[in-house]
């Protein structure tokens, strides 16, 4: 398959392929000048890098995940600084410390969201004391 | 222009080691028209790989802006670029790469944003790509303001995503709404990046009683015919920021130029300030303020905007209705319907303002939806915002859909200018752009002066006039007129609106003007259709039908005016000897500089952490509802291999101060004097004769600052403060001295010397006071 074969079976353009291999994301072609061919491999590859993508990772994260041991440990930070939220006595959730503000404040209100979802069921008996 | 290649030699600050950089150097020139700007910026790229090297430059463009053309040059060739289909261009582009040619393509997409795309540069070579662009100004009755961006800020999208890998920021838009757009990465320090510099000529017919500049130490070289010539003082500066040019008049007036085109046309454009309109009125205004308060407007802009809101709530009268609204990922406000601008609501507005600080996104969308159902009717919104969002043209078409008029003030040292002045100018409001080391309160105070009262409506002009006259006009804003005439149909162009006409006399010219101005108007025409393109996520038929429309006239606005657009991209191929096809160039982006006055942590959050290396958290978490006491951090229970690196605590959000921020005293203490006046636009005081001499001080002080009851930010203060001391009774003929003195000098600008200021700050200042010192 040819850069141009390989742009239009992927639906992605050929500089985003280009960039992608100069990026260290993807392998370069099986052979060099005329004859550069790619192969199904490269396809599966492009087709990996878009779910993750979809996932919301960035090609940098995505470089670092395929070139991982497996390539499967996905969502998963280099070693790094986590919070920690004991939410109830059966739930406690991790949330990386040095995200980017945004994704932070949006994680937050989540946990904040699940906080409440996970309360646990008071007792009937309970509720009716507190009421007198 | 030649560059000497021996004066690239960049170095790492940390390591001193050299640094291989793809584009060396970004070079502004050309010639700026109280209209818009004819512009050509150089880019000189240099290959220190060794094998074949494709390039990307992103750029976003200025306001009002469209590419025409570019020339790529190099050892021994030089190749001007062809418009072609966008489509066309991209495959003309890719064969010239697979060929092993040299390869250049400047391709726009949405919100304005450029990838200038070189390929097949060869190792060691050196190409240089001139660019020419049209661009337009932001025009005042009083001079105009030149923006070019040097750098491109990092933006908020709810569906970007973000990381900052090797101390960089990385951003990246949905493919579904910016197609194959790359974006470059973000570097705190600018240092070591590509040199960027300016020599423009301004042309005027009005001569310039001042040139300066708030973001660049700048030289200015004038004859007494010739236009004058703005470069960069020192010999290159960082991208890191826009470039900004101000310009003041010594004269303000009306001001056409205009130049034949060709087929017995002329082409024209003309600026009538908006004191030739007349003066509005004094109608009861209903406005909602809404505050941005997302991340990037953390340090001076948000305090300083605190202020400004405060001051200009001294403005309303008891007959005046406002609401107030701050948005960043969520949005609040003060109440869900206008108040009465009473002294007790003003009050309520200042205790709701002190709790807003800035942190989160910039869903500046629902900030507008929850301000117009705050209005809930006719009114004006005044939105004070960096606007450092992507996405804009879902916003531009939501803020129409609201038929609310949007004033906005941005803020920063990188453009959002073009979002910003689309967004005042397709509701019908006016803009203004100015950087964080500027007076931000004494700006939203001019603004909203001139807001929710225009001085003329209705506009109306005869003959071939387009892109369509404002609805409206503002004081301080003139209004640009661009058309065509035919040579033999007379000289004038009548203007006209309610209770009003102009004849418009419209000079020969000669023919470069005439170019200039066509191709200005072109520039114009296509931004304003740009935003009309619906995002490739809309799937509905009715909105393929629409973007089938746009399109199609974006294709011929292209093709007309020789203009690059969306549908429309410029490309060059230089065939050479010894191109080897199918070599597969190694792709590289030219990273640009944080906006001076953005935080990194503002958007990528803590820098990327190596294993072992402490952790500075950008947040901890503290939602009420959370129980903290077990508040720890620790390794990732994901990945049990993972070490503890740190324990810390921290607060939210990096204190950041903005380097260089000069403040200047006086504008500081006359912004604190205009957030005083009561609701009867008297200043506070025990009894009635503190009352009229605290306010005589006051308006004292204002004129003494430069302002008038027609000049100036704090012209409407000033008409609020006669107003009151009108209605003053005066016990006796010297009071009424005193008064006449007063409302004088509001009108005429001569203030005698005294401390104004201080005796207006004093609680103690009555009658006595005041006649002493104006004795």
């Amino acid at each position: 398959m040819t850069l141009a074969e390989i742009a239009e079976s992927s639906g992605l353009p050929a500089r985003t392929i280009r960039f992608y291999i100069a990026q260290g994301l993807l392998n370069g072609p099986v052979k060099g000048g005329r004859s550069a061919a790619y192969t199904a491999e490269h396809v599966t590859h492009l087709e990996r890098i878009k779910q993750f993508q979809a996932a919301g990772h960035t090609l940098s994260e995505i470089a670092r995940l395929l070139s991982g041991p497996s390539g499967e440990d996905f969502g998963v930070a280099p070693p790094t600084a986590w919070w920690q939220h004991a939410i109830a006595d059966d739930v406690i959730v991790w949330v990386r410390a040095d995200g980017n503000p945004w994704r932070t404040k949006q994680l937050r209100t989540a946990v904040d969201e699940f906080a409440r979802r996970v309360q646990p069921a008071r007792d009937p008996k309970e509720k009716e004391s507190e009421a007198r | 222009m030649s560059v000497p290649e021996s004066i690239f030699a960049p170095v790492a600050a940390s390591t001193r080691s050299p640094v291989r950089l793809a584009m060396q150097r970004l070079w502004l020139t050309g010639q700026v028209m109280p209209v818009g700007g004819h512009l050509v910026v150089q880019h000189v790229f240099r290959s220190g790989e060794e094998r074949p090297l494709e390039v990307i430059y992103s750029f976003p463009l200025p306001r009002d802006a469209a590419l025409r053309a570019f020339r790529i040059t190099g050892d021994g060739f030089e190749v001007h670029s062809e418009l072609k289909q966008t489509e066309e261009a991209v495959k003309a582009y890719e064969q010239g790469i697979a060929d092993g040619s040299l390869s250049a393509l400047a391709r726009q997409y949405g919100d304005g944003l450029v990838n200038l795309t070189v390929g097949n540069v060869r190792p060691a070579e050196t190409v240089t790509v001139y660019l020419e662009i049209l661009a337009g100004v932001e025009s005042r009755d009083d001079g105009y303001r030149f923006r070019f961006p040097f750098t491109l800020a990092p933006a908020y999208h709810s569906k970007m995503r973000i990381a900052a890998p090797d101390a960089e920021g990385e951003i990246e838009l949905p493919a579904d709404e910016f197609g194959d757009l790359i974006l470059p990465r973000f570097r705190q320090d600018a240092s070591a990046l590509h040199e960027v510099g300016f020599e423009v000529s301004l042309l005027n017919q009005s001569p310039a009683s001042e040139i300066g500049s708030p973001s660049h130490s700048i030289k200015v070289q004038q004859n007494a015919a010739g236009p004058a010539r703005v470069s960069l003082a020192q010999e290159k500066d960082v991208p890191n920021r826009d470039l900004i040019l101000d310009l003041r008049y010594t004269e303000s007036k009306v001001q056409v130029l205009a130049g034949p085109i060709g087929d017995g046309k002329r082409s024209f454009a003309a600026l009538i300030p908006s004191t030739l309109f007349g003066r509005n009125t004094g109608s009861p205004r209903r406005i909602v303020m809404l505050l941005d308060r997302s991340g990037s407007m953390q340090g001076g802009p948000i305090t300083q905007a605190r202020k400004a809101i405060g001051a200009c709530l001294a403005t309303l009268t008891e007959e005046d209705w406002f609401g107030l609204v701050v948005f960043d990922n969520k949005v609040e406000a003060m109440h869900p319907a206008l108040v009465p601008a009473t002294r007790e609501q003003r009050e309520c507005a200042r205790a709701f303002l002190k709790k807003v600080d800035a942190c989160g996104g910039t869903e500046l969308a629902a900030g507008v939806q929850q301000a117009a159902r705050v209005l809930g009717g006719e009114g004006d919104i005044l939105v004070i915002t960096d606007g450092q969002v992507f996405g804009t043209e879902k916003i531009l078409a939501e803020a129409r859909g609201t038929g609310i008029r949007i004033s906005c003030l941005g803020i920063g040292s990188a453009s959002q200018d073009r979002f910003l002045s689309l967004l005042a100018r397709e509701t019908g409001g006016v803009s203004r752009f100015v950087t964080a080391k500027e007076r931000v309160d004494v700006s939203a105070v001019d603004l909203f002066a001139a807001m929710g009262r225009p001085v003329a409506s209705g506009l109306r002009a005869n003959g071939s006039v387009q892109p369509e006259l404002p609805r409206s006009v503002f004081a301080g804003t003139p209004v640009l007129l661009y058309g065509e005439t035919e040579s033999n149909s007379g000289d004038s162009v009548e203007l006209t609106w309610d209770g009003g006409r102009l004849a418009l006399d419209v000079p020969s010219g000669d023919r470069e003007t005439g170019e200039v101005v066509r191709l200005l108007r072109g520039s114009r025409l296509i931004t304003d259709w740009e935003i009309r393109y619906p995002s490739e996520e809309a799937v509905a038929p009715l909105e393929k039908r629409r973007q089938g429309r746009v399109a199609a006239r974006l294709f011929e606005l292209s093709k007309t005016y020789g203009l690059a657009s969306r549908e429309m991209s410029l490309v060059a191929v230089v065939k050479r000897e010894a191109d080897r096809p199918g070599e597969l160039p190694k792709t590289l982006v030219v990273p640009v500089g944080m906006a001076e006055d953005t935080a990194f942590q503002a958007y990528f959050g803590a820098p990327a952490c190596k294993p072992g290396m402490p952790v500075l958290p950008a947040a901890p978490l503290g939602a009420s509802s959370l129980r903290m006491d077990n508040f720890l951090m620790a390794a990732s229970p994901l990945q049990s291999r993972a070490p503890l690196t740190s324990l810390k605590t921290a607060t939210y959000g990096v204190p950041y101060i903005k380097a260089g921020n000069t403040e200047k005293a006086d504008n500081a203490d006359l912004v604190d004097l205009a957030a005083m006046l009561e609701p009867d636009g008297g200043m506070p005081g025990d009894n009635a004769g503190v009352r009229a001499g605290r306010t005589i001080a006051a308006m004292l002080a204002f004129v003494a600052a430069g302002h008038t009851l027609t000049t100036g930010a704090f012209r409407l203060h000033l008409t609020r403060l006669v107003g009151f001391l009108k209605s003053v009774s005066a016990t006796s003929e010297r009071e009424a001295c005193m008064i006449a003195r007063a409302v004088d000098a509001a009108s005429s600008g001569k203030v005698p010397p005294g401390r104004w200021l201080a005796l207006a700050h004093e609680a103690g200042t009555g009658w006595k006071q005041i006649d002493s010192a104006l004795k």
